[in-house]
């Protein structure tokens, strides 16, 4: 009799936990709530550095937050039990209608906000309801630069420091705006259309220093990243990603830490001659600085063009990381993530810096949740791999082998000539593309939105015209096992093990925000802005904005102490491109393959570019 | 026969030899261990073939002048034949055994051919992607050194005495490669990646031909092969790497503006000069070829002219445009092709 | 039936096909030397003050325009001229997809010679003297071929690259609507 009530008693807090949490079924039936993998480690977290991670002042002055790029806000009136009621504050409509994929910034109650092509930069008074404008400035970018951007005419940021406004335009140009008066202090025009140059990335601004790298590995660009003087514009140093170690800035300070990328000039040995001038490695992605030792981390983008058979060798140095000295622009350490990368696997994805337990002490690495798949844990100091776990499924690599660092591609999964090679996973925007995690110091947890697609990819011969794309390859993308597109995942890097994992029937494509309150944000492609629980994922609250989400989310002090929630919607990017270029979803092939994978994307929304600010109501 | 129809018979078999002295592209050249291979075949073939022969038509003859005797009338109906003269069973026995032994002797012979051309694949010294397309072939050299790398187009050299395993990819539809005086033919089809070996044995020019039809100008597909000592072949791979030679005088220069700036970049690849076009054949060094538009013509200057200015009526289907230049940009472009040397 | 009725049957066939056969296929290798006949700046615009109608088509439109042979030549110069790049195999992408039926600077075989000659704002280079005007006409009849345009005899009926849907044969004729819809 106890024993059958006993029965009884288990089934029935089952059932009530089943209906408590997130159980339920959505009507998609991709998009599920999160599955918790593993529990919450206890004992010492990952923490970032303090210099390069300094207490929040309710400011978000650069895209990453921080030189670390943790994305993290330590506020924390914003809990999992009040985020239910979070309401609209104030909306603002930028006026564009592409990819929006960069962040608003806040600086002591005024907010900036840089859109994509044509490139508007707003400020908005947050001390006045509704948050008027208070000045405009358009840099008027070549219209033709359009016609270069490969993956829609976004811009990743701008970047506040000093007084100014530091941001780059379509056409290869930087800007420093007064942030104050909004007239302009200088430009300087770095990169050129005519050679399918275009710039997209946010800059980087340390040191008196303004970073600036280029876009087009699609486009048959050579990859570089240069340095401005943050008052004057003029070019201090600039350091090619491909040709001879004298432009590389490769010099007596460089010390890779694996014998594959040791050498005298491989960024012309590694290819066959003349292939390095126009072989990719741009600099499209996420700069993150460690202002103890001067160091500026990036990544470079895949060796062009992608049909692997014309540019036999280890293609130095692209889809790799560098870490450089930000003063004189020499390169400390490289380390290749993909020699002779075969599936478009850039290395550009954020690098956030965390110090973690090691031993008696800490060790200074960096977290790389890598576009092959593999999440990297690296130590900062010289490029040594620690650990290299896949965070998505992956087929098409065998795995790293930590002795030589070098990754292991399956040979089955190898392009051929003239044939389709199929069921490659992750595909070409990898097990996550640009859009960057979050690391809450809090949970020890990285928040990483990203997607679950694999690809049937064919090859021909690309001819390189300059100005016009240089590829040479036909794609088509698909959902990966279990048939959701997206997923967002909370990893905990120091057991490298996933914590809790969200399905979403549609890739993610946007940032993440954690914040000190134990709320996480992101957003979905068709709109949806959702809350969860940082620690176990359960979505606690969802907004539908007017286009899909592919922009940063911030977490801001107002003037009023209260502390806001603000996100840009406007679909579009590679994965968007179906509706915010008006594709035509019946070639599969269209925006290298990803129509086919989001054919649905246009009857889930439209194209827009609207601020949205929340808050808690008073 | 009429002392002038003897005469003509007899010079019959000069002429077939004569085919023979065109080693360049002959079956006969045996100018690689392959042809070699074929040719032994070939001779052992006509050996056994030979003497069969010769002995049916004995026989023939022997039939036709025998005379019938009255015993043989009816030898067939009566199925008697061995009776009609006493040697006929044993030469009906021997004849047997000679068909027997004669086919084996070919199966035997052809089955080692076929086996030690099978087997030169496996060791192979020097590797090169040639890839057809229409109507020209895309040879790349491949070393393991990637900067080491070398493309040219229509004109393949070999060294003399390595095995070299030739990789045959097609860009467009089935092409087959076909060096007769070194070997034998080997398909280049879309889609799927065949190859071919050869072991050079002689030094000289020869000459290759796309076998199957591949569209309006298959028969203007050729390859000419130059077979040289390793030293020679090495100087010429060291000497095609290298980029193209910079215009010196200022006709070169308008040339080599028109062609890196105009129409001709698009398509060709110059190295060293903005030119990167991969679609069509490679002009580095195009001035050192023996020929013109894969052997349509020899390399001259006159046939440089006619062919950039009207490639259309020369090898008329061709991809190669007729752009039409005018007299001015013609001899500036001729003249910057000339120094590509 | 008797073998003589069989060959007069035979010989009936044949002569009948004759006539006809040859017109589709004109194979214009040489074309027109370019010089200064270029497509001549073919206006996307639907408004011309002072006339009553839009200007006539091109001469040469007739040469290229449901030719199967310039259809042909213009997909391989398609992928060649890295068009698919931008445009995919019709799907659009840096550029307006080619194989709907909006046509942001005009439909007619003409207006899009003069596109691509000319370039337009927003990022289409110009490719007039990189490519030769008898080039320019077999892609203009290529893309045409996109949207399903020309007649069906003359399209080409399977791609040189993995399979990216129906082929061209299948697909439904095209039409040129009205709005030429300009979106930036």
């Amino acid at each position: 009799m106890a024993r059958v009530s006993g029965v009884f008693l288990i089934a029935g807090a089952m059932a009530m936990s089943c209906a408590l949490s997130a159980c339920k079924r959505s009507p998609n039936s991709f998009t599920s709530g999160p599955t918790v993998l593993a529990p919450l480690g206890g004992g010492a977290h990952a923490l970032p550095p303090a210099a390069a991670a300094p207490a929040d002042d309710g400011n978000w002055t650069m895209p990453g937050k921080n030189y670390a790029a943790t994305r993290f806000s330590a506020l924390n009136q914003i809990t999992p039990a009040n985020v239910g009621k979070l309401a609209l504050a104030f909306t603002f409509s930028t006026g564009t209608n592409k990819g929006f994929e960069a962040p608003p910034l806040v600086v002591n109650g005024t907010m900036y906000v840089i859109t994509p092509f044509p490139n508007y930069l707003y400020a908005l008074d947050l001390t006045k309801p509704g948050a008027p404008t208070k000045w405009m400035f358009k840099p008027k970018p070549a219209a033709a630069s359009q016609g270069v951007a490969c993956c829609d005419v976004v811009n990743r940021g701008a970047v506040y420091d000093n007084g100014r406004i530091f941001f780059n335009t379509l056409d290869g140009q930087t800007f420093a705006v007064d942030a104050n008066s909004g007239q302009m202090v200088w430009r300087t025009q770095l990169g050129n259309i005519q050679r399918g140059e275009t710039i997209t990335m946010a800059p980087l601004v340390a040191d008196g220093k303004v970073l600036v790298g280029n876009s087009g590995g699609e486009m048959g660009v050579r990859g570089w990243i240069a340095a401005l003087d943050e008052g004057s514009g003029k070019l201090l140093w600039k350091a090619y990603n491909t040709g001879p170690d004298k432009e590389v800035l490769l010099g007596s300070r460089f010390h890779p830490f694996y014998a594959m990328d040791q050498g005298k000039d491989l960024g012309v040995k590694s290819w066959p001659p003349d292939a390095w001038k126009i072989g990719g490695a741009t600099t499209w992605g996420w700069l993150s600085y460690d202002p103890e030792t001067h160091l500026v981390y990036y990544g470079t983008s895949n060796p062009g063009p992608w049909n692997p058979d014309q540019r036999p060798g280890d293609n130095k140095w692209s889809s790799g990381v560098f870490a450089r000295d930000i003063g004189t622009g020499q390169a400390v350490w490289f380390y290749q993530s993909s020699p002779h990368d075969l599936f478009d696997h850039d290395d550009v994805n954020e690098i956030i810096l965390a110090d973690i337990p090691w031993g008696k002490g800490r060790r200074p690495v960096l977290f790389r949740p890598g576009r092959n798949g593999f999440f990297y844990v690296i130590d900062r100091r010289n490029g040594q791999v620690l650990s290299a776990t896949p965070y998505g499924y992956i087929n098409s690599y065998k795995g790293v082998d930590l002795r030589t660092g070098r990754i292991i591609p399956a040979p089955d999964k190898e392009p051929k000539p003239g044939r389709v090679t199929r069921d490659i996973c992750p595909a070409s925007p990898g097990a996550k593309d640009w859009n960057p995690a979050a690391f809450s110091p809090v949970t020890g947890l990285v928040y990483i939105a990203h997607i679950n697609l694999c690809q049937d990819e064919g090859h021909s011969e690309a001819n390189y015209i300059s100005g016009t794309p240089y590829v040479g390859a036909d794609v088509k993308m698909y959902a990966g096992p279990g048939g959701n597109r997206g997923v967002f995942t909370a990893w905990d890097p120091i057991r490298r093990r996933p914590v809790f994992e969200i399905k979403e029937d549609l890739p993610l494509w946007s940032p993440a925000l954690a914040t000190g309150g134990n709320v996480v944000f992101y957003g979905t492609m068709d709109g949806w802005f959702k809350a969860i629980d940082a620690r176990n994922g359960k979505l606690l609250w969802k907004f539908k904005a007017g286009s899909g989400i592919i922009g940063q989310p911030i977490s801001y002090k107002g003037p009023d102490g209260r502390q806001y929630i603000a996100v840009i919607c406007g679909v579009g990017g590679w994965a968007g491109a179906i509706v915010s270029a008006n594709m035509d979803p019946s070639d599969p092939t269209g925006a290298l393959g990803f129509v086919n994978a989001v054919k649905d994307l246009p009857l889930k929304t439209t194209a827009g570019g609207i601020l949205y600010v929340f808050a808690l109501p008073r | 026969m009429s002392g002038r129809r003897y005469a003509r018979a007899a010079l019959l078999p000069l002429l077939l030899g004569a085919c023979s002295y065109q080693h360049y592209q002959s079956d006969f050249g045996a100018a690689a261990t392959e042809d070699r291979q074929f040719l032994t075949l070939f001779w052992i073939f006509m050996a056994v073939c030979g003497v069969m022969y010769a002995l049916v038509i004995a026989f023939l003859i022997a039939g036709l002048a025998h005379r019938r005797t009255e015993a043989e009338a009816n030898v067939v109906e009566t199925g008697r034949h061995h009776r009609s003269h006493p040697l006929m069973r044993t030469t009906l026995i021997g004849w047997t055994a000679l068909i027997g032994v004669g086919l084996a002797a070919l199966a035997i012979a052809s089955f080692f051919a076929d086996r030690s051309m099978a087997e030169a694949a496996t060791n192979e010294k020097l590797s090169i992607t040639l890839t057809g397309n229409q109507w020209w072939w895309d040879i790349v050299y491949n070393s393991n050194d990637a900067s080491k790398t070398m493309r040219t187009a229509n004109e393949l050299h070999l060294p003399v005495g390595v095995p070299t395993r030739i990789l045959l990819n097609s860009a467009d539809v089935i092409h087959s490669l076909w060096i007769p005086s070194l070997g034998g033919k080997q398909d280049l089809i879309p889609g799927r990646q065949n190859d071919i070996t050869f072991v050079p044995q002689k030094i000289g020019i020869f000459r290759g031909q796309c076998a199957e039809f591949c569209g309006t100008q298959h028969a203007h597909m050729a390859l000419v092969v130059v077979v040289q000592s390793y030293p020679d072949f090495i100087k010429w791979w060291d000497h095609q790497l290298q980029p193209a030679v910079a215009p010196r005088t200022p006709l070169q220069l308008a040339g080599y503006q028109y062609v890196t700036n105009g129409p001709c970049s698009a398509c060709h690849n110059i190295g060293g000069t903005p030119a990167s076009g991969t679609v069509a054949p490679d002009l580095t060094h195009l001035a050192s070829r023996k020929s013109l538009a894969a052997s349509t013509m020899p390399m001259s200057e006159g046939n440089l002219y006619g062919w950039v200015e009207d490639p259309q009526s020369l090898k008329p289907g061709v991809k190669m445009p007729t752009i039409g230049l005018e007299p001015d940009k013609l001899h500036a472009v001729v003249a910057y092709l000339e120094t590509l040397k | 039936m008797s073998s003589r009725f069989r060959v007069r049957l035979l010989l009936f066939g044949a002569g009948a096909m004759m006539p006809g056969a040859c017109d589709r296929e004109e194979h214009h290798s040489r074309a027109k030397p370019v010089g200064e006949t270029v497509p001549g700046g073919e206006s996307p615009d639907t408004i011309f003050p002072g006339t009553s109608s839009a200007p006539p088509l091109d001469a040469r439109a007739k040469l290229y325009d449901n030719n199967a042979n310039a259809i042909a030549m213009g997909q391989t110069l398609y992928t060649q001229m890295n068009c698919v790049g931008c445009h995919s195999h019709g799907g659009g992408g840096m550029g307006p997809p080619l194989m709907d039926d909006e046509w942001r600077y005009g439909g007619r075989i003409d207006q899009i010679a003069t596109t691509i000659a000319e370039g337009r704002p927003n990022g289409m280079p110009a490719w007039r003297g990189k490519l030769t005007e008898h080039q320019i006409w077999d892609l203009a009849a290529y893309v045409r071929s996109l949207s399903g345009l020309p007649s069906k005899d003359a399209v080409s009926s399977r791609t040189e690259s993995m399979s990216t849907g129906t082929p061209q044969t299948l697909t439904p004729h095209g039409d040129i609507k009205n709005s030429d819809t300009a979106q930036q």
